[in-house]
């Protein structure tokens, strides 16, 4: 995209170890204000351990994180949010036995640090963004596959998030779910949020994305723009083997 | 619901006037400080699924506080078992800072274990340390109390301040946050809660009311051992209460409280030996016909709820 644009969240040389396994080995990224982000690389390359290093579930080992120029890495995941910076999971954890309405609450209430009332009318406006005004009275744990993918996106938009990572938000779609996800994607970007988006369906992650970076062993392997990364023999390599490169 | 459950308080706060028998008085009363203990119970470990397994530590220390210093310092009642809710905070916030990071059983044997600890420094600091104050098993006599009329009063002001407390707690941000630790706690941090600042907010609430009912009741049985009010038999009341009228809802803790206190007292009388078989079975047997408690069951049907504002 253009270059000119101001970096909001920057890695450097992110480290993460479990024990001897070495899950993220010194990753550089950075995310242009208003960009979309894609992030793809095979199973247990470190996408999601990544999320989980800038959301501060874990601590990174090396390395930094930062947000507007601040260094985040280390603090703790709640004053992540409320600085600007919200995550949907791969495993969707609704709170089950709230309603749909009150799971997005949470996130206007706390992340958002809104006054009850106020969030009320964040919480109606987000439900309404995301098309799930229809079930906001029902209990989350009575509600479909999609529609708890957009709760999820519901629960992060409330937050007023000026950062969303997307974890695999469109696994267990439908063709159609997708498009539709993709289309509330780019009207969510419209608006000014930036976006980092990791996601397996291909097609859909290159559909979106104004620039990708590829994962492989906990490394990055390739950045450019979604036609760079589809030449790009790196990446063959990592997905289909050497013979194909 | 609010209007019956005024009604029912207002009842109970004139049902004196009728000059019902000691043993009314007695039976009532004690009905009041189990609703209190388990509503105690359920601010913390209903709402937000973190299983206390040593809420009693708390009362003990109420009760001693209380104790101490009405014999001691020859402190006036209220004053002193203020002071045994404040000592109770005072524990409550270091221990539950560590505590509540941890999960699942590991929280309830923390807990268990930090009471049966303070139970044995009662017990022994006497001896070890070689000064006279918590009278070891010899226990402690408490100035005779006045009138059943007066623990009877004294009991429902305490439960019905913790029921508006509850009823209130319910509807703002940090019932919500409650619930949502409950349900899903990496999800509610990652939504923007401070879920360790809320988990010890309700540890500290909780612990206080249970620090000053300790202190009521024993001023109530005038005379305390550390076996006695530091018991474990105390904690599992307020665990089965509010497991038999459902964990994390407003009335759960009344209707346990009050059903198990009822249920119990007849079958006492009748089978002196056999009464707690005879509960065992009655607790089994709700516990499986309604595992989300007596309340949590009948909530559940409804499946749906209208959002408060929404």
């Amino acid at each position: 995209m253009e270059a000119g644009r101001k970096v909001i969240l920057e890695g450097k040389r992110v480290m993460m170890h479990f024990g001897a396994l070495a899950a993220l080995s010194g990753v550089d990224f950075s995310l242009r204000e208003g960009e979309i982000l894609g992030l793809i690389g095979p199973n247990g390359s470190g996408k999601t351990t990544l999320f989980n290093v800038i959301t501060g579930v874990y601590r990174p080992t090396k390395g930094k994180i930062l947000y507007k120029g601040r260094d985040i890495s280390g603090m703790s995941p709640h004053k992540i949010c409320r600085m600007g910076i919200a995550k949907t999971s791969q495993i969707v954890q609704p709170f089950t036995r709230m309603t749909v309405a009150e799971n997005v609450l949470v996130g206007a209430m706390y992340g958002g640090g809104m006054a009850q009332k106020e969030a009320w009318e964040k919480t109606r406006e987000v439900l309404e963004f995301v098309h799930l005004d229809r079930v906001a009275d029902v209990f989350s744990g009575n509600i479909s596959i999609p529609d708890r993918r957009r709760l999820e996106l519901a629960r992060a938009l409330a937050t007023s998030a000026e950062v969303i990572l997307l974890d695999e938000n469109m696994a267990g779609l439908t063709p159609n779910e997708i498009e539709e996800a993709l289309d509330l994607l780019r009207t969510i970007r419209e608006q000014g949020v930036t976006l980092m988006v990791v996601e397996h369906i291909m097609r859909a992650v290159m559909g979106i994305s104004d620039r990708m970076i590829v994962f492989d062993y906990g490394e990055k392997i390739a950045e450019g723009t979604p036609e760079e990364i589809a030449k790009n023999p790196e990446v063959i390599k990592a997905y289909l083997g050497e013979k194909y490169a | 619901m609010l209007v019956s459950v005024g009604g029912v308080l207002a009842l109970l706060l004139i049902l004196p006037v009728f000059h019902p028998s000691g043993y009314v008085m007695r039976l009532v009363s004690t009905i009041f400080m189990w609703v209190a203990l388990a509503s105690c119970w359920n601010i913390m470990s209903g709402y937000t699924g973190y299983i206390d397994f040593g809420p009693v530590v708390y009362f003990g220390m109420g009760a001693y506080t209380t104790a101490l210093l009405m014999t001691r310092a020859g402190m006036p009642f209220f004053l002193s078992i203020v002071a045994g809710g404040i000592v109770a905070v005072v524990f409550a916030v270091p221990v539950g800072i560590p505590t509540l990071r941890l999960r699942g059983a590991y929280f309830a044997i923390a807990t268990f274990a930090f009471a049966e600890a303070m139970k044995q420094v009662a017990l022994e600091w006497d001896r070890v340390v070689g000064v006279h104050f918590f009278e070891g098993s010899n226990g402690i006599t408490l100035p005779i109390g006045p009138s059943h009329r007066f623990f009877y009063y004294t009991f429902w002001v305490i439960m019905t301040i913790l029921f508006v407390i509850t009823y209130f707690i319910e509807r703002s941000r940090m019932g919500y946050a409650l619930k949502a630790i409950h349900e899903a706690e990496d999800a509610a941090e990652l939504s923007g809660v401070d879920t360790l600042r809320i988990k010890v907010t309700a540890y500290a609430i909780s612990a206080f009311f249970i620090g000053v009912i300790g202190g009521v009741d024993a001023y109530w049985l005038t005379y305390i051992t550390p076996n006695e009010v530091f018991s474990i038999h105390i904690t599992i009341q307020m665990v089965i209460m509010c497991l038999l009228g459902g964990m994390g809802t407003l009335l759960g803790p009344v209707v346990g409280a009050s059903f198990l206190t009822l249920v119990s007292e007849p079958l006492w009388a009748k089978f002196p030996y056999d009464y707690l078989i005879i509960i065992g079975v009655i607790i089994v047997v709700v516990i499986i016909a309604l595992p989300r408690g007596i309340m949590g069951s009948v909530q559940g049907r409804k499946g749906k709820r209208r959002g408060s504002g929404a």
